[in-house]
C-alpha cells in the first residue's frame, strides 16, 4: 500500500470548493421532481445482469484501487468512465440536475433520501455472488434503517466519529466526548466542519437523541457548545493534516481519516484515536444504482467483482475504511493496529447512532443551531 | 476558478463597471466636421451587433441565474431537502438572527483592510513597474499574473500548511527566537486578511499599472519645473492623475473580498467566519438553498450601495473630466 495513494481528506479540502458543482446546476436546474410514475416502474424492473455498456461512475475522488478498476476492465471488455463528487449535496445536485451515472456510492442519510424518493433501482441481492458475505457476515445490513431489507443498495464502507489527540502533548484521555473540554489542550481544539457531528457531539454528551430537532434539545446542545466555542481553535473536517502539522492537540474526527493518518506519521505513537462512551456515531456509505442509469447491467456486474474478497482486501488497504464483508476483518485490523477504535464492529452498528434524515421543521431547527454555534 | 462560483454576488460586480469610466468617449474628441455621415449612423447598428453575444451571456447567465436566486429566496425545501419554490418570508425574516449582521459587519471590515493594505501593497509595486520597468514591463506584469493562474483555493491551502504551527515558517521563527510555542498565524484575523490580500492584491496592481501606464510622464516633469518637490509632485500630479485606476483597483478588490470564504476557512478560526462562510453552509449543511439564497441577497444588497456610491462618484469625476 502506498500511503500517498490514501485519500486523507476526501470530505474535508475540496469542501470549501464544493461550490463548483453548485454553478452548474444552479444554470441549468430543473430541481426535477422526483414523484414520476414512468419514473417508478423502471426503479423496480429487475435488472439483467450482463455487460450493457462502458460503466458511468460516480464516488468521492481517488476511493477504489485502480489496479481493481483494471482488473474490471480487462475482465469484462468495458471501460470506467470516472467523475467525482466532492460532498453528498453535491452529488444530489448533479443528479437533480438529470445527470446519468450507473453507480454511486451515498452515505446512509443520503442513500434513504434517494430510495424514498424512487431514485434508485432495486437490487436483486440473490444475483450477486459476495451478497451473502455481506448480508449473513453483518445482518445489521441485512434491514437497515435507511433502505428497509438493503432493496436497493449494498453497504459499501464504514466509520466512526471519535476523538484524535496529540498523546505526546497530552497523555491519555478519559474516553469521553468531555475530554474536547480538556484544559491543557484549550485554544488547539477543532471540531468538524460539519452541522450533523458538531451538534452530535453535544447532543451525546447531553444524552439527548443524536440528530434531535426539538428546539428545548437544541438550546441545551448550542448551549454546551457555546462553553466549548471559546476553546477551539477552529471548524475544520482537516482533522488529519491539523494533528499532523501541529495546529492541533485535539481534534473531533472520522475513523477513516485517522487510519490514513497511521501510513503517514513518522512516529504513530504520538497519536492517540479513541471514541467516546456517550456514544460514537456511526455512518456507511453504499452502492446504488441510480434509475436514470444507462447501464444498470454492467453496474451490477461492478458490484458483484467489488465484493470478491481479494477486491475488497485490495480496496480497504488503499482507502483506509473498513467494509462489511465477512472474511476482511483481519486485513482492516492489522492496518489500525494503533487505533484499535477505528475498528466498527457489530455492535457499534447495532448501537445505531447514524445521523438520520429529520422533518422539514427539525431541520431547519438544526440549521439555525448550528448557525449559532459556528458564528458565535 | 470555479470554486469561487457561489459567491454570486461577489463574483457579478467586477466585469460591470470599473473599466467603463476609463474608456474615451469618442464622440467628443471627434472633430465637428467630420465627413461621412454613411460611417456614423451604420457604425452603432455594427456595435450593436456586436454587443448581442455578450449581452445573451449576461442575460442567460447572470440575469437569468439572479432570478433564480432571488425567486429561490422565498422558496422552501422538500423532505428530501431538494429546494422548491414558493412564496413564505421565513428566509427574510430569518435574516434578522443578530448571528448574521455580526458576521456581516465582520466581512465588511475585513473587506475594507483588505482593500486598504492592498492598495498600500499595490501602489509602489505599480508605480515601480509603469515608470521604472523599462523594458522588463511585461516580464514584471506577467510575474505578478501567472501565479494567479493557479487555482485560489489550492494555493491557500498552500498556505495553511505553510503557515501551521509546526510549519516551515514558524518552526524557522522559533529557531532565531522571534516566535515562541504560542505564537500561531493560522486561526487569526490577521491570518484571514493577509490571505485575502494575497488573493486579490493583484486586482488592485492591473487597474493601478493600467492608470499609470497612460499617465502623461510629461505632467510629472511639469511639476518638477513648478518647483514641486518629489513629494508635493507625487501628492499632487501623480496621485490625482492615477485615482481612477485607484477607485477602480478598490472595487475589484472589495467586491470578491467581501464574499470569500475560502481564506476565512483555511487561515481562521471560530471567531474569523465571514459571510460567505455561512452562505457556503446553508447550501452544503442540511441543504437549505432557499436561506441561503437569501442571505446572498442580503449580501448583494449590501454590496450593491457599496457599488451605488463608487458609480455616483465616477460620474461626477467624469463629468468634471468632461468640463
Amino acid at each position: 500500500m502506498s500511503p500517498e495513494a490514501l485519500p486523507p481528506t476526501r470530505r474535508s479540502f475540496l469542501r470549501a470548493g464544493t461550490a463548483a458543482a453548485l454553478a452548474l446546476t444552479t444554470a441549468g436546474c430543473g430541481f426535477a421532481t422526483s414523484d414520476d410514475p414512468a419514473g417508478k416502474a423502471t426503479a423496480e424492473a429487475p435488472i439483467d445482469v450482463k455487460v450493457d455498456g462502458d460503466l458511468v461512475y460516480f464516488n468521492w475522488a481517488d476511493f477504489v484501487d485502480p489496479s481493481v478498476f483494471e482488473g474490471f476492465q480487462k475482465e469484462y471488455g468495458v471501460k470506467v468512465v470516472q467523475s467525482n463528487y466532492d460532498s453528498m449535496e453535491g452529488m444530489a445536485a448533479k443528479l437533480n440536475a438529470g445527470n446519468r451515472y450507473d453507480i454511486i456510492f451515498p452515505t446512509a442519510k443520503w442513500a434513504e433520501r434517494l430510495a424514498t424518493g424512487g431514485r434508485l433501482r432495486t437490487i436483486d441481492h440473490s444475483r450477486l455472488r459476495g451478497a451473502e458475505a455481506v448480508f449473513g457476515g453483518y445482518d445489521y445490513f441485512a434491514d437497515p434503517w435507511y433502505d428497509p431489507r438493503s432493496a436497493h443498495t449494498v453497504p459499501f464502507t464504514m466509520y466512526k466519529t471519535g476523538i484524535g489527540w496529540r498523546r505526546d502533548r497530552l497523555g491519555d484521555l478519559t474516553g469521553s466526548w468531555e475530554d474536547l473540554w480538556n484544559e491543557k489542550a484549550k485554544g488547539k481544539v477543532f471540531v468538524l466542519d460539519d452541522r450533523d457531528e458538531v451538534l452530535g457531539l453535544g447532543a451525546l454528551k447531553l444524552g439527548l437523541g443524536l440528530t434531535t430537532g426539538d428546539r428545548a434539545d437544541l438550546d441545551r446542545v448550542t448551549d454546551t457548545l457555546r462553553s466549548l466555542r471559546p476553546r477551539l481553535r477552529g471548524f475544520s473536517s482537516d482533522s488529519y493534516n491539523n494533528l499532523l502539522n501541529g495546529n492541533a492537540d485535539m481534534t473531533q474526527a472520522w475513523s477513516g481519516d485517522m487510519a490514513a493518518m497511521l501510513a503517514q506519521a513518522e512516529d504513530p505513537s504520538v497519536f492517540g484515536f479513541e471514541v467516546a462512551r456517550e456514544g460514537a456515531p456511526v455512518n456507511s456509505d453504499c452502492y446504488a444504482i441510480p434509475a436514470n442509469a444507462q447501464h444498470p447491467g454492467t453496474a451490477m456486474l461492478f458490484i458483484d467483482y467489488m465484493l470478491r474478497p481479494e477486491n475488497v482486501k485490495k480496496n480497504i488497504e488503499y482507502i483506509g475504511y473498513p467494509m462489511p464483508v465477512r472474511g476482511t476483518e483481519d486485513t482492516y485490523a492489522a492496518l489500525v493496529e494503533p487505533f484499535p477504535q477505528c475498528l466498527v464492529t457489530a455492535d457499534d452498528l447495532a448501537a445505531d447512532l447514524f445521523f438520520r434524515n429529520g422533518d422539514a421543521a427539525g431541520e431547519r431547527a438544526r440549521d439555525a443551531a448550528w448557525t449559532d454555534v459556528k458564528a458565535g | 476558478m470555479a470554486t469561487r462560483s457561489n459567491r454570486t454576488g461577489t463574483a457579478l460586480g467586477p466585469p460591470q463597471d470599473p473599466a467603463a469610466p476609463k474608456t474615451p468617449a469618442p464622440d467628443r474628441k471627434r472633430p465637428e466636421g467630420t465627413p461621412g455621415t454613411t460611417a456614423r449612423t451604420r457604425q452603432p447598428r455594427l456595435w450593436t451587433w456586436l454587443l448581442l453575444p455578450g449581452t445573451l451571456w449576461m442575460t442567460g447567465f447572470l440575469v437569468a441565474s439572479l432570478l433564480l436566486v432571488a425567486t429561490l429566496a422565498l422558496g422552501t425545501t422538500d423532505p428530501l431537502g431538494n429546494p422548491r419554490f414558493g412564496l413564505n418570508f421565513a428566509n427574510l425574516t430569518a435574516l434578522a438572527d443578530p448571528a448574521y449582521s455580526t458576521v456581516l459587519l465582520r466581512s465588511l471590515g475585513y473587506a475594507l483592510i483588505t482593500c486598504l493594505i492592498s492598495l498600500a501593497v499595490a501602489y509602489p509595486v505599480a508605480y515601480a513597474i509603469a515608470l521604472r520597468g523599462g523594458r522588463f514591463k511585461n516580464l514584471l506584469i506577467a510575474a505578478i499574473v501567472v501565479p494567479f493562474f493557479a487555482n485560489y483555493l489550492v494555493r491557500m491551502y498552500g498556505w495553511s500548511v505553510v503557515l501551521s504551527d509546526d510549519g516551515p515558517l514558524l518552526r524557522a521563527l522559533r529557531a532565531i527566537g522571534l516566535a515562541d510555542g504560542d505564537t500561531k498565524i493560522l486561526q487569526t484575523g490577521v491570518g484571514v486578511v493577509a490571505g485575502l490580500v494575497y488573493g486579490f492584491v493583484v486586482f488592485m496592481i492591473i487597474p493601478l499599472y493600467a492608470a499609470m501606464e497612460r499617465m502623461d510622464t510629461s505632467l510629472i516633469e511639469a511639476g518638477r519645473d513648478l518647483y514641486g518637490g518629489p513629494l508635493r509632485t507625487f501628492l499632487f500630479v501623480t496621485v490625482p492623475a492615477t485615482r481612477q485606476g485607484a477607485a477602480a483597483g478598490c472595487v475589484l478588490v472589495f467586491l470578491p473580498a467581501m464574499g470569500d470564504f475560502v481564506s476565512a476557512q483555511l487561515m481562521g478560526g471560530p471567531d474569523q467566519i465571514m459571510i460567505g462562510n455561512l452562505i457556503q453552509d446553508k447550501f452544503f449543511q442540511g441543504q437549505n438553498w432557499p436561506l441561503g439564497s437569501a442571505l446572498t441577497m442580503l449580501l448583494m444588497a449590501v454590496l450593491f450601495l457599496g457599488m451605488l456610491g463608487y458609480l455616483r462618484r465616477t460620474r461626477k469625476d467624469e463629468a468634471e473630466a468632461a468640463r
